[in-house]
């Protein structure tokens, strides 16, 4: 007993715990303590989910929520680098840039979404432009701060060493970046789904996003719920898939 | 290098007054002086990091020539030990192979073989210091200028470390301008100390000459004759000047310690 209360075991005391709850869960359906309308039983739900793969009708759903995000991160990234780069370099740029972030920054970007529906229609156009703003901004303002705060002493440094302002921005500005990049990834990815996610959920005709907006129209809870599953376990294999890349390129740490 | 009547001023208000001195080819050279007499801010000058507000440094020397070496080992992150001494090597057109090459035997002639893959947050401080001095000693520096390089290490590290750079410029002849507080490492080390007076309009209020022998040994050039009453005679004039009554200039108005 005593051993099984060491920390080695605290994932498996989770997950127990976990099948407990639904275990119980489901037990309670049966006994008709709940009602399956607001709250269907696990199996319900792991049935609805084995369902939209059966028939294979969620891969365009998946595939249109995928590249909406994917699409506004590459894009959201890529912007958030070169216009905090500029802005941290150029003064009369930043004196533009920097407020609209600010802006930006300051509002619930995703009351942006039913404007992009008007500006792009309800395809894939306006999913990754919430994706895209959601990120960039994000972005934005660690790049902004990784060339702001550049650590003085090891320009000096390089500068003492012989070094030119390519050796600069290779040597130090550009590791910078991409430390604080790295390390905001994380939740640059989140952004992005739910930029698509909720694009999608706000007018579309594809897409998990829309799909959980269907299931609300139509009160089918279980499917709900099985969509949510879904996309928490898609942004988790990204986030493993961020964290390796994190990893790796920052073995320094 | 001369350095000629040098003044300096920090947002209007004067540091540092007139200060003058040279460092002859293969000399070792110390610079001391109370907190606030604008003595890391003269090497700043020599080192071009900074403007002089009167006067001027005449190096003698081409600029690849100086090698700089700050308190902060100011190592690269983001680089290998490796990596980081052969920067200076490559920035001077050296092959890359080359210059890893070069880099691996200074760290070996430091004493770091078998570091040469590890990042700096995985050396101690010595080690590090170690790294940043094969750094600088591997662009093969006719003259070295040094801001309390010692000053972040402990008491045994610092001892091992102040001697092998002793050995080191010893044997290759290199001439040493030091910036540091501490009077024992300055007359140990060197063959001449220059004192500043207490800021602000500070300068250059004497010199001493030190005829220990060289090769010197850090411990034993404690127990050269000359030693405790070179210390005993600069620990006087310093004293004085922070009373504010040595024979330099006397400090009048409020002590700027930021001025360092």
């Amino acid at each position: 007993m005593r051993t099984l209360l060491h920390p080695r075991y605290a994932l498996l005391r989770q997950l127990a715990t976990l099948g407990i709850v639904i275990a119980f869960w489901e037990y309670a359906g049966t006994l008709g303590w709940l009602n399956p309308l607001y709250m269907p039983r696990p199996s319900a739900i792991g049935i609805a989910l084995r369902d939209l793969f059966l028939d294979g009708r969620i891969w365009p759903h998946m595939q249109a929520t995928f590249t909406a995000a994917l699409g506004g991160l590459l894009l959201g990234v890529l912007a958030g680098i070169v216009l905090g780069i500029v802005a941290a370099l150029v003064c009369l740029l930043s004196e533009l840039i920097e407020p609209i972030m600010l802006v930006l920054n300051a509002i619930p970007r995703v009351i942006l979404a039913p404007l992009f529906i008007i500006w792009f229609g309800i395809g894939l156009g306006s999913k990754i432009a919430l994706s895209f703003v959601l990120v960039a901004v994000v972005i934005f303002f660690n790049v902004f701060g990784a060339v702001k705060n550049v650590d003085r002493r090891l320009v000096e440094r390089i500068v003492t060493l012989g070094g030119g302002r390519w050796s600069l921005l290779r040597q130090v500005y550009l590791p910078s970046i991409t430390a604080s990049v790295l390390q905001n990834l994380k939740v640059a990815i989140g952004f992005a789904f739910t930029g698509a996610v909720v694009g999608e959920f706000v007018g579309a005709s594809r897409g998990l996003g829309y799909l959980i907006s269907f299931a609300q129209s139509t009160y089918n809870a279980a499917l709900m719920i099985a969509l949510v599953l879904l996309i928490l376990v898609v942004v988790l294999v990204i986030f493993a898939l961020a964290n390796q890349a994190e990893k790796r390129l920052m073995q320094w740490r | 290098m001369r350095v000629s009547n040098v003044s300096l001023s920090y947002g209007g208000e004067p540091v540092l007054e007139g200060a003058s001195l040279k460092v002859g080819s293969g000399q070792f050279v110390s610079l001391v002086g109370p907190s606030g007499s604008g003595k890391s801010s003269l090497l700043r000058v020599a080192m071009g990091l900074q403007k002089p507000f009167a006067g001027s440094v005449d190096l003698e020397l081409p600029k690849s020539d100086i090698g700089i070496l700050f308190q902060d080992d100011a190592l690269l992150p983001w680089r290998t030990a490796r990596q980081n001494v052969s920067l200076g090597l490559r920035f001077r057109g050296m092959a890359k192979q080359q210059a890893l090459q070069k880099a691996d035997e200074w760290l070996a002639k430091l004493g770091l073989e078998g570091f040469e893959d590890r990042y700096p947050r995985h050396l101690s401080g010595g080690q590090r210091k170690r790294v940043a001095l094969a750094q600088v000693l591997a662009l093969e520096p006719k003259l070295l200028l040094m801001d309390e390089p010692f000053a972040s290490l402990d008491a045994i590290v610092r001892t091992k470390v102040i001697q092998d750079v002793v050995q080191l410029v010893e044997r290759e002849k290199i001439a040493v301008l030091l910036v540091t507080h501490d009077l024992e490492e300055a007359i140990s080390l060197s063959d001449v100390v220059y004192l500043l007076s207490q800021g602000p309009r500070a300068r250059i209020s004497n010199e001493y000459k030190i005829s220990i022998p060289r090769p010197r040994d850090l411990v034993r050039a404690r127990l050269h004759p000359s030693y405790a009453p070179l210390l005993e005679k600069l620990w006087n004039d310093l004293s004085d000047e922070v009373q504010g009554n040595g024979n330099g200039h006397v400090a009048k108005g409020p002590i700027y310690m930021a001025a360092e």
